[in-house]
């Protein structure tokens, strides 16, 4: 069978098609005609040729095999230090041998190459650091996956993110009307408390264009209303566009990159429609890697940047910490041992790693922060990026995976983890919840809602009106 | 009274009394009545699993799924959906609280009836607090009057005649009011308002005098008189009280002296921080240890219109 119903080298474009994916319940089908879904070798060289530059090509060529950056990978070393877990072989074992074989290549070693890809590396980039050439094996499993993509070797929840990408231009089905109504709904529900408040939708402009994670006003709206409320303290001009609010991008843990292209686009596309000054990305690492970091490159900008000067959400934290348009009650500080996860996409991919450790220095009453071993651009992936947290088959490894920060966590004496990262929030809460450790976890936003001192005439008015004993 | 409710509920036993009362006020003012199950909060990472909500197992919340726990609604409440045409039944995954609230936006609910937690339910999501939240939030946030039922003694709605107004003078208190007001009139019941002098709250020994706390009770009848008795005009069926101590003790201890089948009060939306107060404001307290309904009201928005009753 060249193509199965579920599972083909087909992207998803439609709801109908999405939702016919979806019904396959943990993809049993889909994984079942993968086992005959036909390897298009021609098509996959093809593509080689088009696609491979000659970084990975270098990259593929001097690796000289040394196994150096073995001990850098965190999923080597929680495997027991197999030989196939050292980043080089991991790479040389499915790229490498793709490239050598020119595409000559069956079913059986795609499926190998899916379960290394999507299980064995999270696109973390640590290795690279330590590779004496700089040999980035996150950047090659990228690439490999964009061609394992292609051809239809992709795990069953990733090709429905992509998919969501592409239908609802969001990772899950949050429509414009959507999204829109939840920004009204918050901003009426923060009214009492809030007098003034508004979360301003397609104003153009402002001095600042908020993007957000499609979890949140799915899930969890309040975390809109709490970016709204810091920012109706600090004074900022503001706004959230109508289009284009989804900064996320499954399509890029899954290889899509025609989606991605998509998905970003869009979020460009409102910032040259809005103009604001500046745009700024909710706590999260992966949106930030592909709305900033990588992002410029698929819309094909010349600069490589973003078309408005783009910042994660620490980044605005911090300044306004240090400018005083949040400022922290000092009572409130915290007084508990607390670590903060350093997430690999805005710290080692963005060097935001002082940024962060400026905001713990006004959060964290001093003496209580106690670092990981290693930390900030030396820290190792939370065990569950790369879309690693997202997929049902690879499960077993994903919560082997996590292993290393539980020890690293545990090894702190921390109770609470700041973890300004959905994806890492996400893995440190099923962390928890598989080894219970007793770990609380939290972003900033609501830790600074906590200790922020609310300016007098911000407060709700009436308050008082009630018992004044 | 109330044109729509929403009715919250697991179909688990705990919320047999709240059923109770969400389909008898159905049918006793003509309301459009919507069950709403929230089958599961979304469980791992970017993936399609949701927790299930009464097992705690991960299970995958596809379209079969939700039809399937749509039809175990569909017989839990057989007998009363056979009496009452028309019930519309909703499911959703997601975290209770926000969906609840979602969809009682969405319908414009004039009333959502919860089940409160009851003592034994050890089950699924009970464990991991998301009642406790659940109800917090659902009360804080809600625009229309949120009715908690968590005890099987429970009386229906038609039955009430005996309404305890708890009042702390606060501007969400005078919406609970209208509210109680609207109701006992409907229903031609008594009105018991209720206000005590919470002496937890004093820090100065000073103010735990004798003098002083008589002085207080003596300025709460006072308000209790001039702010709400004022406002009931020709209605003379009611009484006021001021006692002093741990207003959710006071309450509960009250409305079992008067008999109370409704008690009615606001949320006190700001002075709850969730987390150092988990399942601590008078009304969440209440909540659990109150035999009758307790139906919080923290907005004028959306209340009841007396001439429909
Ligand atoms: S990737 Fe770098 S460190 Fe690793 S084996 Fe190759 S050359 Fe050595
Ligand atoms: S990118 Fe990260 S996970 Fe992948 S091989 Fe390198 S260190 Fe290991
Ligand atoms: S989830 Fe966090 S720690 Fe893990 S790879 Fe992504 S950014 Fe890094």
């Amino acid at each position: 069978m060249p193509e199965g119903i579920y599972c083909n080298k087909r992207p998803i474009t439609t709801e109908e098609e999405l939702k016919a994916l979806l019904s396959d319940t943990r993809g049993t089908k889909y994984y079942e005609e993968m086992l005959s879904l036909e390897v298009d070798r021609e098509k996959l060289w093809a593509t080689i040729q088009k696609t491979c530059k000659s970084r990975t090509k270098t990259w593929l060529d001097v690796c000289a095999r040394c196994g150096l950056c073995a001990d850098s990978c965190f999923l080597y070393l929680v495997n027991d230090c197999k030989p196939e877990q050292v980043p080089s072989y991991k790479i040389q074992s499915t790229l490498g041998e793709i490239v050598r074989r020119k595409g000559d290549v069956d079913n059986a070693f795609m499926r190998h190459a899916m379960e290394v890809a999507w299980s064995q590396c999270t696109c973390c980039n640590r290795c690279a650091m330590y590779c004496p050439h700089g040999i980035d094996m996150g950047v090659m499993m990228g690439y490999t996956r964009g061609l394992l993509y292609s051809q239809g070797f992709v795990p069953w929840e990733l090709k429905i993110g992509a998919g969501m990408h592409r239908v609802y231009r969001a990772q899950m089905d949050v429509t414009t009307e959507d999204w829109v109504e939840t920004c009204e709904w918050m901003a009426e529900e923060q009214q009492d408390d809030w007098p003034g408040l508004e979360i301003p939708v397609d104003k153009e402009d402002a001095d600042i264009m908020y993007t957000c994670n499609a979890r949140e006003p799915k899930h969890y709206p309040e975390d809109l209303a709490e970016a709204a409320i810091l920012f109706h303290i600090a004074g900022e001009n503001w706004t959230v566009p109508s289009e284009g609010w989804e900064q996320t991008s499954l399509s890029m843990f899954a290889g899509d990159w025609e989606a991605c292209k998509l998905q970003v686009e869009n979020v460009y596309a409102a910032i040259d429609r809005l103009k604001p000054k500046r745009v700024i990305g909710t706590e999260c690492g992966h949106a930030h890697r592909a709305t900033v970091i990588e992002g410029p490159f698929w819309a094909g900008r010349p600069d490589g940047q973003p078309p408005a000067p783009y910042i994660h959400y620490v980044q605005w934290v911090a300044e306004a910490l240090r400018e005083g348009k949040l400022k922290i009650d000092p009572a409130k500080r915290i007084k508990q041992p607390v670590t903060y996860q350093d997430s690999c996409n805005y710290i080692r991919n963005w060097g935001l790693a002082e940024t962060a450790r400026e905001i713990l220095s006004y959060l964290v009453e001093p003496g209580y922060l106690i670092e990981m071993t290693p930390n900030k651009e030396h820290n190792y992936c939370c065990g569950g990026g790369g879309g690693f947290n997202g997929i049902g088959k690879f499960r077993p490894q994903r919560n082997k995976a996590l292993l290393t920060k539980r020890d690293q966590i545990l090894a702190t004496g921390a109770k609470l983890v700041i973890a300004p990262c959905h994806n890492c929030w996400d893995a440190i809460r099923d962390l928890e919840e598989e080894y219970h450790i007793h770990i609380d976890w939290s972003f900033l936003k609501p830790l600074l809602l906590k200790m922020v001192i609310v300016p007098e005439h911000l407060k709700p008015k009436d308050e008082e009106e009630g018992d004044e004993e | 009274m109330f044109n729509k409710i929403l009715f919250a509920t697991t179909g688990s036993p705990e919320c047999d009394s709240a059923a109770r009362v969400a389909f008898d006020m159905a049918r006793q003012y003509g309301s459009k009545l919507t069950l709403f199950h929230v089958l599961g909060i979304p469980g791992k990472g970017d993936s399609n699993l949701v927790i299930d909500t009464r097992t705690g197992e991960e299970v995958d919340a596809d379209a079969e799924y939700l039809e399937g726990v749509a039809e175990e609604l569909r017989t839990t409440y057989a007998n009363q959906l056979e009496a009452l045409p028309g019930v519309e039944i909703e499911v959703a995954v997601g975290v209770p609280s926000r969906e609840v609230l979602r969809i009682a936006r969405a319908k414009d609910v004039d009333m959502i009836v919860l089940c409160g937690p009851s003592e034994g339910q050890q089950s699924g999501f009970y464990k991991r607090g998301v009642v406790g939240d659940n109800l917090r939030k659902v009360a804080k946030a809600a625009r229309c009057p949120v009715l908690t039922v968590s005890r099987p003694s429970a009386s229906f709605w038609g039955g009430f005649s005996n309404i305890v107004f708890a009042t702390d003078f606060s501007k969400a208190s005078e919406s609970a009011f209208q509210f109680a007001k609207t109701v006992v009139k409907a229903v031609d019941g008594e009105l018991h308002m209720f206000h005590c002098v919470d002496l937890s709250r004093f820090q100065s020994p000073i103010a735990l005098t004798q003098d002083g706390i008589e002085a207080k009770l003596a300025e709460s009848r006072r308000r209790l008189h001039h702010e709400y008795a004022t406002q009931l005009g020709d209605f003379k069926r009611y009484t006021s009280e001021v006692w002093e101590g741990t207003p959710y003790v006071e309450i509960v201890k009250f409305a079992r002296e008067r008999q109370a089948d409704l008690i009615v009060m606001a949320h006190h939306a700001r002075d709850v921080d969730p987390d150092e107060r988990p399942f601590g404001s008078t009304l969440e307290q209440v909540i659990v240890r109150a035999s009758c309904p307790v139906v919080s009201v923290n907005r004028p928005d959306k209340l009841p219109q007396a001439a429909e009753a």
